[in-house]
């Protein structure tokens, strides 16, 4: 039951926008303290009500969500009032998916899911299907409650099941692998997935790939092809891969010494450009390589992702960074 | 590498709050995957008595929200601990499903009350944390044992897992990019093992794979920079997605508990898992230690002991309300 009008101010500080009640009203109606609930939910919002240069003030624990409905007691009176919600940049959509190439191998680890704007976690699992034809491969990806996003929850990594990829274990026995090679796969990314503003990507977004023979050999810095720049000039040094690499991490640890710049990665991941910010000095240069740098199916530079304990000893790095040296032309 | 930090607010410290457990003392350990930590705060909830609670709520997550000023799919509850000391349960809780989601620790008495968790905190920095561009390291489990927190870590980008032991109180996260662990099968191929979820027995770590197997291996061996392989102690069969982990007691022995997604609640021996050689062969579904699947316990998401003869678990159907009951243990 309305018994007069209210005032209702929003004072932006701290915790974001506080709820209060003009001094004039708050003495008129007689009350003393305001609570605010979540509309249709019967336990308070966490916060605290106070008196403030005679107005009552309400000020949330953590901010009011906009376009969530919120029910302002205050004694007798109630009003249900609803933030404005800011006005959100585009939709975004599902921009890249890596890796990239056409056919991949049957022991393939992981793809990138890439958008242009913040995803929120939680949705991942259920709005990714894995398909052989018709028939939709049952629980191929490693599902965990964390999610694997990236700081700005704009790229997530979807693992296949590592047990159903390494030989020898319980799920690949009893399922079989996943992918199987010569066979064809289509990835697909549901359009009703929703952005962090409750904005569906759009139409749902397709990989098609081919299987071919598992990847068993650790990459090999000695079997890169390079491009070396000439020194005054900023073109770019190029790495060729003889295999596509992992997207993510040759954009990470792959750089050169002392030089900044800018990394694109071209043809499938098989391709490593590297532009410099200014031009490049005369002398040595090093190109510096992580060890974790992994191929498809996270086979790295230290070892294979599945070594064979019972063949003769592999060759085995002890360092974490290789540094290989170059000299501009 | 050390960072430690007192504050009173904790709150507005810990940008999320991941997995939990329990220390000495009403201290409670918050797994801290976007900042980069752990943080250890004394919640002061050090008297009461867990023979005497029972917790029992409807709709868990609806009640967290609205107490958050948030509706239920605004929310995630991340994880669940009992205080063994009192019986209260704790909650960490992502408010927002976003980049700035924030992390918020709450309470939850047996008369169903919700409140804040305030105390003073000290946090230790997870080293070797490359945080430019876009790796990001979840950390997916938590304990606390023989005066060290023990954290697991996984990686969004290289397929790597690793496992670092923290003493407490916190001087300096452990030097070193931790343990790496292994698994092995059929004595042969050897992988690179990210941890699920854990629990410590006796002195040993019981861990379960992501690729599936439950391994144990030495506390002792936990040093920085060793590489562990676990020993397979029971292979738990496809379409198995741990989630939680917890071993008691009855009748004498111990069993572990284990909470999957999609294949409900296990229950898993624990005779001679210690000396157990493990399963290095492929064999007939009867190696390794023996389980059965309790039926009734279904879409359990979080579990944690209670006392000595009950369980706590929240659960629900896909898509519906999270209910927290109190069982007692199989």
């Amino acid at each position: 039951m309305m018994r007069g009008l209210w005032i209702l101010a929003l004072a932006g500080c701290g915790a974001g926008p506080a709820i209060s009640l003009d001094p004039l009203q708050a003495r008129a109606e007689g009350v003393d303290t305001l609570q605010v609930y979540v509309a249709g939910a019967a336990d308070p919002v966490l916060g605290a009500s106070a008196r403030e240069g005679g107005a009552l003030v309400f000020r949330p624990r953590y901010p009011f969500l906009r376009g969530v409905p919120y029910r302002v007691v205050a004694g007798e009176v109630e009003r249900v009032i609803t933030l404005r919600p800011d006005d959100p940049p585009p939709p975004a959509r599902l921009t890249r998916i890596c890796p990239s190439a056409d056919v991949l191998p049957e022991n393939q680890l992981k793809f990138y899911l890439h958008f242009s704007g913040p995803m929120p976690r939680g949705e991942l699992y259920r709005r990714v299907a894995l398909y052989e034809g018709r028939r939709k491969v049952e629980l191929p990806f490693l599902e965990l409650g964390e999610e694997l996003w990236d700081p700005e929850n704009r790229r997530v990594t979807l693992l296949f099941d590592p047990g159903r990829v390494k030989r020898g274990l319980t799920p690949r026995e009893q399922e079989g692998p996943a992918l199987e090679r010569g066979k064809s796969y289509t990835l697909v990314v549901d359009g009703a997935w929703p952005d962090v503003w409750k904005r569906p990507l759009g139409k749902d977004v397709r990989k098609t790939f081919t299987v071919g023979p598992p990847d068993e050999t650790r990459p090999d810095p000695k079997t890169w092809a390079w491009e070396l720049p000439t020194s005054g000039t900023r073109e770019p040094l190029t790495l060729t891969f003889p295999e596509p690499l992992d997207a993510a991490l040759l954009e990470r640890v792959v750089r050169v010494e002392d030089v900044r710049g800018v990394v694109a990665l071209e043809k499938a991941e098989t391709v490593w450009r590297f532009t410099p910010e200014a031009p490049w000095p005369a002398g040595p240069r090093a190109l510096l390589v992580d060890t974790v740098l992994e191929d498809l199916a996270g086979n790295n530079l230290e070892r294979p992702f599945e070594v064979d304990v019972i063949r003769p000893t592999e060759f085995r790095l002890t360092t974490r960074t290789l540094r290989l040296p170059f000299v501009t032309k | 590498m050390i960072s430690i930090l007192l504050a009173t607010l904790l709150q507005s410290d810990l940008k999320s709050a991941g997995p939990l457990a329990f220390g000495p003392d009403g201290v409670l350990f918050v797994g801290d995957a976007a900042g980069g930590a752990v943080h250890a705060i004394e919640t002061g909830d050090t008297k009461g008595d867990p023979e005497k609670v029972k917790h029992d709520v409807q709709g868990l997550d609806a009640k967290v929200a609205a107490a958050l000023g948030a509706q239920a799919g605004d929310i995630r509850i991340n994880d669940l601990a009992i205080n063994p000391a009192t019986g209260n349960a704790f909650l960490s809780v992502s408010r927002g499903k976003g980049p700035d989601a924030a992390g918020v620790i709450l309470k939850l008495d047996d008369a169903g009350k919700l409140s804040e968790v305030k105390g003073a905190t000290t946090k230790a920095a997870l080293p070797n944390l490359p945080t430019d561009k876009g790796r990001a390291e979840a950390i997916t489990d938590l304990a606390f044992v023989d005066g060290k927190v023990i954290v697991a870590g996984l990686s969004n980008e290289e397929f790597a897992s690793n496992l670092r032991a923290i003493p407490y109180p916190f001087k300096t996260a452990e030097a070193g990019a931790g343990v790496e662990i292994f698994h092995g099968a059929h004595g042969r191929f050897e992988t690179k093992s990210p941890v699920r979820t854990f629990a410590i027995y006796n002195d040993h770590v019981l861990a379960a794979y992501t690729c599936t197997p439950l391994v144990r291996f030495p506390l002792e061996s936990l040093k920085p920079g060793a590489k562990i392989k676990g020993t397979t102690v029971a292979e738990l069969g496809n379409r198995n997605r741990p989630l939680d982990m917890i071993v008691y007691k009855q009748g004498g022995k111990d069993f572990v508990l284990m909470a999957n997604s999609s294949r409900g609640v296990m229950k898993i021996s624990t005779d001679g898992i210690a000396a157990a050689k493990g399963i290095t062969e492929k064999i007939n579904d009867k190696a390794g230690q023996t389980y059965e699947t309790i039926d009734a316990l279904k879409g359990v998401v979080q579990l944690d002991r209670l006392n000595k003869g009950h369980a706590v678990v929240l659960a629900g159907a896909e898509g519906g309300p999270l209910n927290l009951s109190t069982i007692a243990l199989p």
